[in-house]
């Protein structure tokens, strides 16, 4: 069976693909930014690490014709992104967006390599009243020039690796994930349930879809085998209104005019240094935004089957909050 | 599923509009809402909102309920007037009290309405979308009911004078019901027009996305009496073939029988009514 080459690999959900991977006999080889002595008790046994700065031409060069030439590897999963959305600059944007396609370029003139799998955010699409609540592949993607650099690296390399779809000898699939609700993942979800209450524009309650780890590092292993290239949604098994997530998580809900949210968690980020950003999630924050699977379901036969894992048992929670 | 909607939509429905709504049939997506944000309680929320309306208020009588299929897709289009929707109102909750057990009607609403504070979710929760090619193509394939008045904002906006003329009577309802072979049930509201005679408006002000402004000669809604006239589904999907909906002159003959069949309906319904308040 080939091996795959996982980018981004000390991260939970790269150490979640390495664990699954392993499973089911694949071999792996695994990079990251860190020192091989800091994270070799969170890799399975028998996993090959290499660190490597992905923003480095050569340093990928070497990882591509060094270790990865040895193992034979055929597939590529890349998943290397600066997560927090406080950060900003140059930098960022070289691992974000030119080691994607530096990656990309040099993977496809590799001789053993026949697939890349990028991951893509479901924060790249355009989420607006008049555009549809079940947001599909060919949903217009968010182009505003006034969207946080988070967002725009995202959808430069999401569009970059899209435009070599079909073009490359490589398989190409995106998967754009819905919102991975897990520590270290850079979910800004996640962050926003810090804080004990919770702050919601006033009058707006949109349902929300969150993926669990466990389905998003299922949906990469099985998007190794998918017959056919492009774009996949990858839908969490959780969908439900933001106020019910809210009190899921044990938070107090606390609805508040809408011109105050940004200002206040403004404050908050400088305060607490926190990660949440409002303007990012502004508009999702009022209107419905859910991710369509069903494309996922019929070509590679991911469906969610893992829900996220609330502090409350928020499946019996119902319409009390209504 | 825990506890229900809110004890005074609960007092306010009634149990047997409480039985009704929890017969509610949708996708549950695993937490009690639908990808929409449609659910049970949010239904019978809108029904205890609207049931004074219905009953005392317009005293709504509905004819032909039985016409709506209660199985598959189906696009409801209906005439729209009135300065304020509340045709919609009256015909979603007659379309969940008389229509087939356990179909809700999803209303399209035009763009702006997901904006507007509140009212955005309990329309949401009560079934409606945003008025995207989208949401409708991803209901209709989902086999469900969609409530749509192809007049729009124009629709409401007509002058007194204008009444019961149909405003322009756009095609997509049409096109994506021959694409998804749903057929398509006319619908006629009497009654909205004179609730709120409109004699002009100030295209200027716009208030929550509204398009204007309207000046009326009455500032609440009078208890005029509604009837709410279904009409036999026009079977567009027998006479043509899905990929028909990409062929502008079969949208547009199919467009003109619903438009038909609409004014038929209305033409029917101000003949046999007995007066405005009757």
């Amino acid at each position: 069976m080939s091996g795959v080459l996982v980018t981004g690999a000390t991260q939970p959900l790269g150490r979640r693909i390495v664990e699954l991977l392993c499973e089911i006999g694949r071999p792996v080889l695994a990079t990251g930014r860190e020192d091989p002595g800091d994270i070799a008790q969170s890799l399975p046994p028998g996993v090959r690490y290499t660190r490597t700065d992905l923003t480095r031409g050569r340093e990928v060069r070497g990882l591509l014709q060094g270790p990865c030439m040895e193992m034979g590897l055929d597939a590529v999963i890349h998943l290397a992104f600066h997560r927090a959305a406080g950060l900003e600059g140059h930098r960022v944007h070289r691992l974000n967006v030119d080691a994607t396609r530096l990656l990309l370029r040099l993977a496809e003139e590799h001789r053993t390599l026949r697939r890349f799998v990028h991951r893509s955010t479901a924060e790249v699409y355009l989420v607006r009243g008049s555009r549809p609540a079940l947001v599909r592949e060919d949903q217009p993607l968010n182009l505003d020039p006034r969207a946080t650099q988070w967002v725009r690296d995202r959808v430069e390399a999401d569009i970059t690796v899209c435009a070599r779809t079909g073009l490359s000898p490589l398989h190409i699939n995106v998967l754009r994930c819905a919102e991975i609700l897990a520590p270290a993942m850079g979910s800004q979800l996640y962050d926003y349930f810090g804080s004990r209450v919770c702050l919601r524009p006033l009058g707006f309650d949109p349902v929300l879809n969150l993926l669990s780890l466990e389905d998003a590092a299922r949906a990469f292993v099985s998007s190794l085998d998918c017959p056919e290239q492009g774009v996949l949604n990858i839908a969490g098994a959780d969908t439900l209104p933001l106020s019910w997530a809210i009190r899921a998580w044990e938070r107090h809900d606390i609805a508040v005019p809408g011109p105050l949210v940004g200002p206040l968690y403004r404050a908050r980020a400088i305060v607490r240094r926190t990660d949440f950003r409002y303007r990012q999630n502004r508009w999702r924050f009022h209107f419905n935004a859910v991710l369509d699977g069903t494309r996922a379901a019929d070509v590679m036969g991911f469906e969610p089957v893992h829900p996220i894992r609330w502090p409350t048992g928020a499946i019996a929670m119902g319409a009390q909050h209504l | 599923m825990g506890p229900a909607a809110p004890w005074w939509a609960r007092k306010l429905a009634g149990r047997a509009l409480c039985e009704r709504s929890q017969l509610t049939r949708f996708r549950d997506q695993g937490h009690g809402v639908d990808p929409f944000g449609l659910h049970p309680d949010g239904v019978l929320t809108g029904l205890a909102i609207t049931r004074w309306l219905y009953e005392k208020y317009f005293r709504v009588t509905s004819h032909g309920a039985d016409n709506i299929p209660a199985e598959g897709p189906v696009v409801i289009a209906s005439n729209h007037s009135g300065t304020l929707p509340l045709d919609g109102l009256m015909l979603w909750t007659d379309l969940v009290r008389n229509g087939p057990e356990g179909r809700i009607p999803r209303v399209v609403v035009d763009h702006f309405v997901p904006g507007i504070p509140i009212i955005s979710i309990i329309f949401t929760r009560g079934g409606a979308i945003g008025g995207s090619r989208g949401n409708f193509h991803a209901l209709l394939e989902a086999g469900e009911m969609i409530l749509v008045f192809p007049e729009g904002v124009p629709g409401i906006g007509k002058l007194f004078r204008d009444r019961y003329r149909l405003a322009h009577w756009r095609e997509g309802h049409v096109e994506l019901a021959i694409r998804h072979g749903a057929p398509v049930v006319p619908v006629a509201v009497i009654g909205a027009e004179e609730q709120m005679p409109q004699l002009a408006r100030i295209e200027r002000v716009r208030l929550f996305g509204a398009p204007y402004l309207p000046i009326t000669a009455s500032p609440l809604p009078l208890p005029v009496h509604y009837h709410i006239w279904y009409g036999e589904p026009i079977p567009v999907q027998d006479r043509w073939a899905p990929e028909d909906a990409a062929n502008p002159a079969a949208v547009a003959e199919a467009t003109l029988w619903v438009r038909q069949a609409v004014e038929d309906l209305i033409a029917k319904g101000l003949k046999q009514r007995n007066g405005v308040f009757r």
